[in-house]
């Protein structure tokens, strides 16, 4: 049997709880048993899939203080000896696990992507240079597995309805935490990309019309996302931004006018059913993904797919 | 106040080139620069000093010889101090190493704040702040996107986060390590005419690990506690795919496949 311990960020809990699955893949053969933890007081009914989840007690940590979150997570490692420690690399998680790698003298591979598992042989794979290549990274020397996993990478699809335990552990911050968090502000509510069914996205090749990807969207449900070259711009706001360094996403449906699909653009496409491109050149790489490839200009080809769904609902409505 | 900021030279990735062949970055004709989120973060340091006059500057990195007249610059820019932190030991250095070696240095320095990036462009693993942190015993945030450059002093800092859906305020005690963002647009200035040609090479330091007292098996592949084992560009399983223009019988050929996959009510 196998343990591992997940970090439940407070704030993405589903997130954190896909990396379930990750525990699944290390070790394929075997039988997992799974530990949580976490920066904020979580109902341990809500954490499915969970055998044990940690409480603990003594002085309360704050959430973004990841310098005692580490002491007591070491500690907690010392006495369970987990086989591995994977932490979502969320803002949180991504201050966390290195401190903690450096306490527990253990190897930290960051932002992995895919797991390749054979014989209790692990390679972790992950983007590096931005994206642009994968790493295999091995894990070497005495500690546990430890790795920061990407968010929505992964999906926990086993659903689970038994309960776990708590298990109360006692810390009390021997040091006092610095920081201290003197108000925030809430961005104004934004949809999350990450969220839609249907993503019509726009690269360099729309530069100059991206507002007519809004209307088309519309039309069809969905919602407007970038490729980097635009968010760069200025053109889009970041949580637009699909690939690498923005977000990954799995709509049923990714419209790409004028994204040329370099590997960082890719990397942020999983699990997405049908992608349809648009570009000038059928030689771009986003094209090696699509399903349907429109080759030419992605204004005209947007003004008159808009006409053409505008005349079918038109119709469907007189006849109503 | 002293101020040291721990930066990286990267490889331009934007402007990289693949070799192919041999499924590697083709590195000779790649140029360095200073990592985008360093750049933040020394010219934080420089604004700082900029409004608080007895601020002193040292900038550290851990590199190959090559990045020397990288570092010059930054001392043409402002910088009191560079310091070069070089042995052909620390070659191969995952973050577990470089961040003891970055450590084994601080360690000996005094200082009332550390500025870093968040992460690197190349390797971009994000570790080395927090891991500095750890061996220093030391707060760290990442993802600084301003800092009250007017209001600090050695005891404390405020500065701010921008997460994707709020903005948080902080305040901390220093020393501290504060991480920046490349999205809070802090810009270097250029190198003034009459610094170009000054000789600054008494301001820049090189140390190897008999200096720091590190062993060879403590750093470089050694002391390394991950290993890449491969790197390779990312191959895609090619779909069935069909081919339209972008004119009135492809359009119809979009509109149908929408229709047919339930996109078009
Ligand atoms: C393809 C590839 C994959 C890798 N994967 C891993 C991995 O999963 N785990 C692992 O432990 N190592 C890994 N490494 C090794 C790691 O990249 C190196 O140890 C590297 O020196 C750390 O840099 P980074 O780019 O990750 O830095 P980051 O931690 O992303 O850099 C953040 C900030 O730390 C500071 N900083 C970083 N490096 C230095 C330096 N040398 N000198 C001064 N300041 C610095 C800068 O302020 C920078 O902005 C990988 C390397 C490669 C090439
Ligand atoms: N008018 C256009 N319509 C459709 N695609 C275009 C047009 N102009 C440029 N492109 C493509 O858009 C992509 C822009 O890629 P990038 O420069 O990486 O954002 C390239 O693949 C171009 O082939």
């Amino acid at each position: 049997m196998k343990k591992c311990l997940i970090f439940i960020d407070g704030e993405q809990v589903k997130e954190s709880l896909d990396l379930i699955e990750v525990c699944r893949k290390l070790y394929p053969e075997r039988i997992v048993e799974t530990y949580a933890v976490s920066n904020k007081w979580i109902d341990p009914e809500s954490l499915k899939g969970i055998d044990h989840t940690f409480r603990i007690d003594g002085d309360r940590i704050k959430e973004y203080d990841t310098r005692n979150l580490a002491y007591c997570i070491s500690k907690i490692q010392d006495e369970y000896q987990f086989d591995s420690i994977l932490i979502p690399a969320t803002w949180i998680g991504r201050m966390l696990a290195p401190r903690l790698s450096i306490l527990l003298q253990t190897g930290l591979t960051a932002d992995v992507t895919e797991i390749q598992a054979e014989n209790d042989q692990i390679l972790l794979v992950r983007p590096a240079y931005s994206g642009r290549m994968m790493a295999s990274i091995k894990p070497v020397g005495n500690g546990p597995v430890m790795m920061s996993v990407r968010a929505n990478v992964f999906h926990n699809e086993i659903s689970d309805d038994h309960k776990g335990d708590l298990i109360p552990f006692s810390y009390n911050c021997d040091q006092i935490c610095g920081i201290r968090e003197m108000g925030s502000f809430k961005k104004e509510k934004s949809y999350d990309i990450r969220e839609s069914k249907v993503l019509i996205s726009g690269g360099g090749g729309v530069i100059h019309n991206f507002e007519k990807l809004e209307e088309l969207a519309q039309l069809l449900n969905g919602q407007v996302a970038a490729s980097r070259k635009i968010v760069d711009k200025g053109i889009a706001p970041r949580y637009l931004q699909v690939g690498q360094s923005g977000k990954t996403v799995s709509p049923k449906l990714y419209f790409a006018f004028g994204i040329s699909g370099a590997i960082q653009h890719i990397e942020g496409l999983k699990n997405v059913e049908t992608v349809i491109a648009v570009n000038s050149s059928i030689n771009a790489p986003i094209c090696s993904i699509a399903d349907l490839v429109v080759e030419g200009d992605a204004c005209q080809c947007i003004e008159l797919l808009l006409s053409r769904i505008r005349q079918y609902k038109e119709k469907n409505n007189s006849r109503s | 106040m002293k101020i040291i900021c721990i930066v990286k030279f990267v490889p331009d990735v934007d402007n990289i080139r693949y070799d192919f062949e041999n499924n590697a970055l083709d590195r000779s004709r790649v140029r360095l620069i200073l990592n985008p989120d360093d750049v933040c973060a020394v010219s934080v340091a420089f604004q700082i000093k900029d409004r608080n006059l007895d601020t002193s500057i040292e900038v550290v990195t851990m590199a190959p010889v090559s990045v020397k007249t990288y570092m010059e610059d930054l001392i043409r820019l402002g910088a009191d101090q560079a310091t070069i932190l070089c042995d052909k030991a620390f070659a191969g250095s995952d973050t577990y190493a470089t961040s003891k070696v970055l450590a084994a240095y601080l360690e000996k320095q005094s200082y009332d704040l550390i500025l870093t990036g968040t992460h690197a462009i190349d390797g971009d693993t994000s570790h080395i702040p927090a891991q500095v942190g750890a061996w220093l015993d030391l707060d760290q945030i990442s993802g600084v996107t301003w800092v009250d450059t007017e209001g600090i002093d050695k005891r404390k800092a405020y500065f701010k986060v921008d997460k994707e859906n709020e903005v948080i305020d902080f305040e901390v005690k220093l020393p501290a390590i504060l991480s920046l963002s490349r999205e809070s647009s802090y810009k270097l200035p250029y190198i003034k005419r009459t610094e170009i040609d000054r000789d600054v090479s008494q301001s820049l330091t090189f140390l190897n690990k008999e200096d720091l007292n590190i062993s060879e098996c403590e750093t470089g592949d050694y002391g390394s506690l991950t290993k890449v084992v491969a790197t390779h560009t990312r191959e895609y399983q090619k779909k069935e795919c069909h081919f339209v223009r972008a004119d009135e019988e492809g359009i119809e050929t979009i509109f149908r496949f929408l229709e047919h996959k339930g996109f078009i009510e």
